[in-house]
């Protein structure tokens, strides 16, 4: 497998070679650096699949433009990401990083590129870094239980990458950057529109040494790795009213892999999309066919210091998921969307007991309605049959009052879910270190049984009666009530109140012992929580200058059933390690781990146009927050130990040199802030440079 | 207070001057901490595990190599009761006593009576005190720490092999007891516990 790679790498490197020559290589900024006037056209498809006014919409939803991507000169998604009010990055142990939104964690999110979902949540996070930023048009955020127009993990909300489509003409632009730790990403955009036919190509290419945030042991904090993106889009129209479109993706990555006891090996993961799109339009009614085809591949090995195979493990998932929608507009007031559609996935991976396949076919409504120009209503649902457990029925409730042409309110309630994956289901693993055994929940019996004929099991402690029933889809219901306001074309204000409360959530438990000691486990449906707050933000255009915004979100997160059992007095802690433990009550408790209470974003931007110069500064403050029991008592109280709450900032120059050239400089993490036990993806102060170049 | 120096194993005698009670006929009861009782095994975790227990005699508050004349047993994480049958395993000691256990969810103060009817030796189906983290009196960190921590909360109750009474909250399984243990630099497998001994023959509670 790696051979390939490496030939289609090298390819690609000559391909990339002909164009530019590190690091004196060229990249440009297509935009104006900033828009001075408020835009008014921002229009946003990913809240009701239909294009519509980023206002008018009573969902809560935001927007991040291109321009505004280009300033930060981010390169990937988590970076991206990591700069809004109320998302943050948080790292699993394989150094996926994935998205915390109003306190729900990194599963819940569904991600679309393009409006379609991506797959390849091996450990349950998709990794943001596999998204390049270089050829974005806009990414939408819709915060809130979605379920209704997308099904499964639309639980806490949805992101939509949307990329660029082709302008007129023939246009290209490269941009190339450098950072420290010897990290490279560098983009080729060509496109051509001409006519009734547009076809666009992008390349990107991300590597980088790593780094080590504790040379103490023998492993990288993060490894070297490669990756590649190449993206095609080709359009036709076929008359006045029909288009067809294609759009293909396909990403590689791989990892030098190093492990304990002097284990070295490979990692790699690639990735393929493939989105066919026939629409017709009429006056009255958009018609959609889509047919999207996208498979995940991981393959993972280690070999030790002979060069003899230690380990070996590989993860082959596809979804082939044909979709038709209609929007049929009844008048200016009234609007149905109609989609209709199924979900056919495979799995096929080590240490699976069985290689699942699953046929999900679904059905969604949306009445868009508008009683007058002040008010729209938006009610909608979606039904998701299942055969391996309980089908699922998701509404959807919204709606938005315009009190003046400058201030709304507005308020949505949805329903969102996320079936048990393939993992929680079928898995049959045995650590041959430690000992223990993890078995998916429809494989209990078999595989128990099993390691009671090998004589393995000392005894049961959950007995496989319990495990008759379907494990349940883990489901949330959200509630967001919001208040925008444009006080003066200077300062305006958006605020939202937010609660989700998540039922069913699957987590894992003993269910025997085995003889070696060590406990035998699988997943059940146990815990409740809670999440609540309220974001509010406002932006400030000081002058023709300079402009600010400022943010601030206040988050709640608890376990339901932690607060019963602090309550109940069953929790205990010590003061120190070593001291007699004592009882806690109801205020010792903390909440869920990774989720702070208070977070903060602050942002100047400093144009001077006429002499195509920006600079801007970002700064992000987290609170404190525990990433693990410390004291061993199961929950996160106040006697554990925190992360310190911390501020992070990033700031860049931008200069247009001419109509082609633009260069770029910064630093990210300017206070160099590390805590090398608990934060693994702050690796200190990174200065970075960037050139971009128009071709046309 | 008083303390000696034995092998690894150093304690503290506390005498405490506890109420008058009908079932508690004169002699006192003793609080003693045990540091750094070494409890080694060999073979490790996944494998099968072997060597002698480190056998642990309350009355006297020390290690004893006796065959019969011990309360309770260490290796590794695991715990045994001169009680019951043997579950099998390389190394175990004949259990030719009365002794028994069972976990009691509290405080070491609140603790105060015996509840006879939940103890349970030692058989061929498993330990009095259950193995594994979260089951019997550690919870396992996992990645990052590693850590074997004892349960807050988690009072070792024990009939001893001579019909005594003792309870015991186990504090580190790291040499020295370290405020900040460190499972990658800090030697394991030393016990640091407080115990209550009731010295009656039969008296079961410990105030």
């Amino acid at each position: 497998m790696s051979k390939i790679y490496n030939l289609y790498f090298k390819i690609l490197s000559f391909f990339v070679g002909l164009f530019f020559v590190y690091p004196f290589s060229i990249y440009s900024i297509n935009n104006q650096l900033d828009s001075t006037q408020t835009v008014l056209d921002e229009i946003i498809i990913t809240a009701t699949k239909t294009e519509r006014v980023l206002s008018s919409i009573p969902l809560n939803v935001s927007i991040i433009k291109k321009n505004e991507i280009e300033k930060t000169n981010a390169t990937r998604l988590s970076d991206v990401i990591n700069e809004e009010l109320g998302l943050i990055t948080v790292s699993d142990f394989g150094g996926s990083e994935g998205i915390q939104m109003q306190g729900l964690d990194s599963e819940y999110t569904l991600v679309l590129i393009d409006n379609q979902p991506l797959i390849g949540r091996s450990a349950g996070t998709l990794d943001l870094n596999r998204i390049s930023v270089g050829n974005i048009k806009q990414i939408e955020i819709v915060r809130g239980p979605s379920s209704s127009l997308y099904g499964n993990n639309a639980f806490a909300g949805v992101i939509n990458i949307i990329t660029e489509e082709p302008k007129n003409g023939l246009k290209g632009n490269v941009t190339s950057s450098y950072e420290t730790h010897n990290t490279f990403d560098n983009n080729i955009l060509f496109s051509y529109k001409k006519n009734n036919f547009y076809s666009s190509v992008f390349f990107n290419n991300y590597s980088s040494d790593g780094y080590d945030l504790n040379p103490n042991d023998e492993l990288n904090t993060v490894n070297n790795f490669n990756t590649n993106t190449l993206q095609i889009k080709l359009g036709q129209n076929l008359g006045e009213s029909l288009k067809i479109r294609i759009n293909a993706r396909y990403y590689t990555q791989l990892i030098d892999n190093i492990a304990p006891n002097s284990l070295s090996g490979e990692t790699f993961t690639s990735e393929n999309n493939i989105n066919f799109i026939i629409s017709h339009e009429s006056e009255k009614i958009k018609t959609n066919f889509e047919v999207y085809f996208t498979s995940y591949f991981g393959d993972e090995f280690l070999d030790d210091e002979q060069g003899d195979r230690f380990s070996e493990s590989f993860y082959d998932h596809i979804l082939l998921k044909p979709e038709i929608k209609t929007v049929y507009t009844i008048n200016k007031q009234k609007e149905f969307v109609f989609g209709l559609g199924n979900e056919y996935e495979t799995l096929n991976r080590t240490f699976f007991e069985i290689e699942p396949k699953q046929n999900s076919p679904y059905i969604y409504f949306q009445y868009d309605y508008n009683p007058n120009e002040k008010i729209n209503l938006i009610l909608g649902g979606r039904f998701d049959k299942y055969k391996e457990y309980k089908s699922q029925i998701s509404p959807k409730f919204s709606g938005i009052y315009k009190i003046k042409n400058n201030e709304s309110i507005k308020i949505s309630t949805g329903y969102g879910y996320k079936t048990p994956d393939f993992r929680q289901l079928y898995f049959n693993f045995s650590n041959s270190t430690v000992g223990y055994s993890v078995i998916g929940y429809n494989v209990v019996e078999n595989v128990l049984n099993q390691l009671i004929d090998e004589g393995q099991i000392a005894n049961i402690i959950i007995p496989v009666e319990e495990f008759e029933d379907p494990l349940s889809p883990e489901s949330s219901f959200g509630v967001n009530i919001g208040y925008d306001r444009e006080i003066d074309r200077k300062i305006s204000l958006s605020t939202n109140l937010f609660s989700n409360s998540a039922k069913n959530l699957i987590d894992y438990r003993v269910i025997a012992n085995k003889t070696n000691g060590q406990n035998v486990f699988s997943y059940y449906n146990v815990n409740n929580v809670s999440t609540f707050g309220f974001d509010i933000n406002t932006k400030y255009k000081a002058d023709n200058y300079f402009s600010f915004s400022i943010g601030y979100q206040l988050l709640y997160a608890y376990d339901l059933d932690a607060i019963k059992a602090f309550e109940n007095g069953e929790v205990y802690a010590r003061l120190t390690p070593t001291s007699p433990a004592f009882r806690l009550n109801k205020k010792d408790y903390f909440g869920l781990y990774n989720r702070s209470r208070h977070m903060g974003v602050f942002k100047i931007n400093y144009n001077v146009l006429n002499k195509n110069f920006n600079a801007n500064l970002r700064l992000k403050y987290r609170s404190k927050y525990g990433l693990y029991d410390s004291n061993s008592n199961n929950y996160l109280d106040k006697y554990d130990k925190f992360v310190n709450g911390h501020i992070t900032g990033n700031v860049n120059i931008n200069k247009i040199i001419n109509s082609k050239l633009t260069v770029s400089a910064g630093i990210e993490n300017i206070f160099n802030y590390l805590d090398s036990e608990n934060i693994s993806n702050l690796s200190g102060r990174i200065y970075f440079c960037r050139i971009g170049y128009n071709i046309n | 207070m008083k303390t000696i120096k034995f092998f690894t194993i150093s304690f503290i005698l506390l005498f405490t001057f506890s109420c008058e009670d009908d079932n508690n006929i004169g002699i006192d009861t003793v609080s003693i901490t045990v540091e750094d009782l070494y409890a080694p095994q060999e073979g490790s975790q996944g494998q099968s595990i072997s060597g002698p227990f480190t056998k642990f005699n309350f009355e006297d508050g020390i290690q004893t190599e006796s065959e019969t004349n011990w309360d309770i047993g260490f290796r590794g994480t695991s715990i045994i009761v001169n009680g019951g049958f043997s579950l099998g395993t390389d190394d175990e000691p004949e259990r030719n006593g009365n002794a028994a256990a069972y976990i009691f969810e509290g405080t070491m103060e609140e603790m105060q009576i015996v509840d006879t009817t939940l103890l349970i030796q030692d058989s061929e189906s498993g330990y009095a005190i259950p193995t594994g983290s979260g089951n019997g009196w550690y919870t396992y960190s996992g990645s990052p720490t590693f850590l074997i921590s004892p349960t807050p909360g988690k009072i070792l109750v024990f009939r001893t092999h001579d019909n005594r009474y003792a309870k015991v909250e186990i504090l580190s399984y790291y040499l020295g007891a370290p405020e900040n243990p460190d499972a990658f630099t800090d030697p394991s497998r030393y016990y640091t516990f407080n115990y209550v001994y009731q010295p009656n023959e039969g008296a079961t509670t410990f105030d």
